[in-house]
């Protein structure tokens, strides 16, 4: 039996507790983003920064010492390039994707606002039920960023909505209030409107592994270039246009 | 594609993925209330670089998941709207917040000005 099954078998109860971490050198925004994260999810234990990035073995550990059955482990890479690892502990799977375009709640002007703790709507569009890989991380997202009942910060009164969406290959985040009276006329008949909160960011998957930052890998994202090669395929491009022209 | 094409091994072993995903799933019968999850019948089919048809097709995923939820949320009486005389502390603070709606005062002010 998985650890997300409570131990009575009358009523069924979804347990989860994420252990969120960083490695070291993660810059300002990618902090801010981490805890604009630990405000949205009170099911979330944030740990001290992870001294080696050689040895995620240790974070299934970490996260049992925790009492946690998942981790958003992120990942800075040369002080500018950011990976987030979602991973199921002790037994696998974890994701590994690439994060791009963040956003903060801080720098992003929205005017959205919602409760601390308040337990999120988690809405996944149906590109994810189309693929095998993204059924698997539509479940694994449902259990790190669903909020359950239990956890302890958690409020009783529903207000915001996390989508995830499939886009370009890409999975797309957005945090909206959920606002149910028309400000404009308060007594009128209930109207259900939205306006972001942030943060907003997009992940692009790039492996699946089989265990908890191990395994076999069972997806391979093709489409997948790192930051870096980007990068310098744009350095050489330039250096081309230089060469052409000294001669 | 802006980005050279390179030769890459692809590997995309659904029946392992589908067996992970037997192993780690929650049960079926577990309610509605436990995770709070639901599905957009249709796919975002639109233009990545169009930035306005972009967040409106994902403000409409939005919209259509919070009212099926709060239909959900009625069928399985749990409380959804949050009371007019209930506080607690917010995501964002109350500075913050001022921040925002002063900037939106500020911008405001500055289209009237220029008209």
């Amino acid at each position: 039996d998985g650890p997300s099954q409570g131990p009575e078998k009358k009523r069924l109860r979804n347990k989860q507790r994420v252990l969120l971490l960083s490695s070291r050198g993660v810059t300002h925004r990618m902090r801010h983003f981490m805890n604009d994260l630990e405000a949205l999810l009170p099911h979330v234990k944030k740990d001290a920064k992870l001294d080696s990035k050689n040895h995620l073995n240790l974070l299934p550990e970490l996260a049992d010492l925790n009492n946690c059955n998942n981790t958003l482990y992120f990942e800075a890479r040369r002080h500018e390039d950011l990976y987030l690892w979602a991973a199921k502990t002790p037994n696998g799977p974890s994701i590994k994707m690439h994060v791009q375009n963040v956003h903060t709640m801080d720098e992003l002007k929205m005017t959205g606002n919602c409760l601390k703790g308040s337990r999120g709507l988690l809405c996944f569009d149906k590109g994810f039920d189309e693929v095998e890989w993204g059924r698997l991380t539509k479940e694994v997202f449902t259990h790190i960023f669903g909020v359950p009942p239990s956890a302890r910060k958690a409020k009783p009164f529903i207000d915001h909505i996390l989508t995830f969406s499939i886009l370009d290959n890409k999975i797309w985040f957005r945090n909206f209030q959920i606002i149910e009276k028309d400000p404009l006329q308060p007594s009128g008949p209930p109207q259900t409107s939205l306006v972001e909160i942030g943060p907003r960011f997009v992940l692009t998957p790039i492996r699946i592994f089989e265990g908890a930052f191990s395994g076999a890998t069972v997806y391979s994202n093709p489409e997948f270039v790192s930051p870096a090669a980007v990068r310098s395929a744009l350095n050489r491009e330039k250096g081309a246009k230089y060469g052409q022209r000294k001669l | 594609e802006d980005v050279v094409p390179r030769q890459k091994i692809e590997i995309d072993n659904k029946i392992a993925l589908e067996r992970i995903r037997e192993t780690i799933r929650l049960d079926p019968s577990m309610p509605w209330t436990e995770t709070l999850t639901v599905t957009y019948p249709e796919t975002i089919d639109v233009d990545v670089d169009d930035d306005l048809n972009r967040e409106l097709a994902f403000y409409k995923q939005a919209l259509h998941g919070a009212n099926t939820a709060r239909t959900l949320a009625a069928k399985h009486g749990l409380p959804f709207t949050r009371p007019a005389d209930y506080f607690a502390e917010m995501v964002k603070s109350d500075s913050h917040m001022e921040r925002i709606r002063q900037r939106l005062l500020d911008e405001s002010a500055t289209i009237k000005k220029s008209e």
